[in-house]
């Protein structure tokens, strides 16, 4: 029988199919969503207490109301930025990167050669 | 304190990136911290040939990782535990340095081309190298230019130094690269001017290159044909510690201790 654990994973897996976010795009957000992405792509997974601890522990400069806080949290995971599994106190979150997609060209070089191979592969009598 | 990342970059090909990088984290690993290098140039990667690696000798590779069939604990390869010929690297036996290679198989460097790479678990390969080898410094030898890969190691450091050539080109596009970094928030970014010729005045082109890009040169290496002849067979700064280059490469070493 799956236990938690395993609903959680498929919870996780299914969401990571809905998208992510680039590098690139982490560049052109607004500073206070970036704060919170860099900082996620360090940690790759934290609870919702233990963020507002890390960010109670910056700088005053750097640091984030709880309001922008969770306007923040809850803006990335509308987007699947942040995959956000559970809820408010409770919720953890897990940084949700966009896959490199791979070259199609390249896929049609690689069956355009194979099928070349088999061309040339002896036949038996 | 969780370990620093450290990005070796340079915005083309032929800088000595690779060559930059072997060098300044064995010599930071001879300090006594404890030291990782992931090679994130996965379409092309060279720098396991420092350390006296081929296809032979390599175990499981950052590929392995990236596809599931291995842990990050199983693609750490131990270089003070195999330093192997070389008098540059006999020196960092018993030394905590550890290389996380790229394959240099061709069915796994076009199996990442046809299928792409799963960035999650990119990522996951560098924060848990740092994680479970308890790294105090984890450097990261990019593919040259702008692509996704480098632009998530840049995200992710604290450190970044982009490697230049005093050259038209090279300089245009470091000034891309940097503008890049600033708008990735890189807390420590520094420039580091390889392969120039004996006849620059070192003092100028640092100011020069300073006053362009607003950020520190942390050095200038001078061309040298002695780099060249030692062809990646070892690590030059280690075996020729007096040379002006291996010299002027431990200028850099302060920057990254000292980067908060």
């Amino acid at each position: 029988m799956p236990g938690l654990f395993d609903r959680l994973d498929k919870e996780i897996k299914g969401n990571q199919k809905d998208g992510g976010i680039s590098p690139l795009d982490i560049a052109k957000l607004p500073p206070s969503l970036r704060k919170i992405m860099k900082l996620m792509l360090r940690e790759l997974s934290m609870s919702y207490p233990r963020m507002c601890e890390v960010m109670d522990a910056m700088p005053e400069k750097d640091r984030l109301t709880r309001t922008e806080l969770d306007s923040a949290l809850s803006s990335l995971s509308e987007q699947f930025w942040l995959i956000r599994i559970g809820e408010k106190e409770k919720a953890i979150y897990k940084v949700n990167l966009r896959r490199k997609a791979g070259s199609t060209l390249m896929a049609g070089i690689w069956s355009s050669l194979d099928n070349k191979l088999k061309d040339k592969t002896p036949k038996s009598s | 304190m969780a370990g620093k990342i450290v990005s070796i970059h340079s915005f083309r090909g032929g800088t000595g990136k690779s060559n930059t990088t072997a060098n300044l984290a064995s010599q930071v690993a001879l300090t006594g911290k404890r030291v990782g290098i992931v090679d994130t140039d996965i379409q092309s990667p060279g720098i396991h040939v420092l350390f006296g690696l081929n296809e032979q000798k390599m175990g499981k590779t950052l590929n392995d990782f990236l596809h599931g069939k291995a842990s990050i604990r199983e693609v750490g390869f131990p270089v003070g535990k195999n330093t192997g010929e070389g008098a540059g690297r006999a020196q960092l036996a018993g030394k905590e340095l550890y290389l996380f290679p790229s394959s240099i198989r061709g069915q796994d460097i076009s199996q990442i081309l046809r299928e792409g790479i799963d960035f999650n678990k990119l990522n996951e390969a560098m924060q848990m190298a740092i994680s479970e080898f308890e790294l105090d410094y984890l450097f990261i030898d990019t593919h040259p230019g702008l692509n996704e890969e480098t632009l998530l190691s840049i995200a992710t450091s604290d450190v970044l130094i982009i490697i230049l050539r005093p050259d038209n080109q090279d300089l245009q596009g470091t000034s891309v690269t940097v503008d890049v970094a600033r708008s990735l928030d890189v807390p420590n970014l520094f420039l580091l001017v390889n392969k120039a010729l004996p006849k620059y005045d070192a003092v100028e082109l640092k100011k020069d290159i300073e006053e362009q890009f607003q950020a520190t040169v942390t050095s200038i290496l001078p061309l040298s044909f002695d780099m060249a002849e030692n062809a990646s067979q070892d690590l030059f700064l280690l075996r020729y510690p007096d040379h002006a280059w291996s010299v002027a490469l431990r200028n850099v070493i302060p920057y990254i201790l000292n980067a908060e």
